[in-house]
């Protein structure tokens, strides 16, 4: 990501670049998006792009559990998608992308409040916290 | 598993190293294990370079100390390992 610092930089370029632009079973622009929609439920601040940006409806229902709470993603969830004509590739590289997305946005997230610009949580996170370990 | 290709779908060489690891530990692999070797070279190769420097690499703070880092945000995430 451009805005990654530190040492690490280098290696999660690459990791970025590697789920965002390999060949695969998905457009690499609709990976861009979901990755970027993840990010922000995962706290990066990018207001150069709106939520749902890029994701199909029938997508982004799935990549939204994902980013905020993936242990709630169900056999019925996966089944809906599958019945949709979602291969098990497709839904691999969307898992991926969704996961990796939010994992960014909590790392730029936790590495700005290291460096003291972190202001108030995102929503997204407020309310994931409510489903998080006291269920 | 949800998605039987990444548990059973994977090319000769990962198969192999997955039939290694579970001889050699003796349990069944983790889920974990089975989607870094699904196609790799999507995901799992540079997750586990990544991975690897960010645990194991060069830091101001011990092994065990990021592994309790790790195992906690994986508890408020819901996620046992």
């Amino acid at each position: 990501m451009d805005k990654q610092t530190g040492r690490y930089a280098a290696l999660t370029k690459r990791l970025v670049d590697s789920v965002l632009a390999m060949p695969g079973h998905t457009a690499s622009e609709l990976r861009r998006s979901i990755l970027a929609r993840a990010a922000r439920l995962g706290g990066r601040r990018d207001p150069a792009d709106r939520p749902g940006d890029g994701v199909p409806s029938s997508l982004g229902g799935y990549v939204d559990t994902v980013a905020v709470h993936a242990y709630k993603v169900t056999d019925e969830d996966l089944t809906a998608l599958q019945h949709a004509g979602n291969s098990d590739d497709v839904l691999f590289e969307v898992t991926v992308s969704a996961a990796l997305g939010a994992a960014l946005g909590r790392l730029e997230r936790g590495l700005a409040a290291l460096r003291g610009e972190e202001s108030s949580p995102p929503v997204p996170l407020s309310a994931a916290r409510r489903g998080g370990t006291q269920e | 598993m949800r998605l039987r290709t990444v548990e059973h779908g994977h090319r000769l060489s990962e198969r192999l190293k997955l039939i290694l690891i579970r001889l050699v530990s003796g349990r069944r692999v983790p889920d974990v294990v089975k989607t870094l070797f699904y196609r790799p070279e999507f995901f799992g190769r540079p997750m586990c370079d990544w991975t690897q420097a960010v645990m194991r690499g060069p830091s101001p703070w011990s092994v065990g100390e990021r592994e309790l880092f790790a195992a906690f945000t994986s508890r408020l995430n819901q996620c046992v390992f």
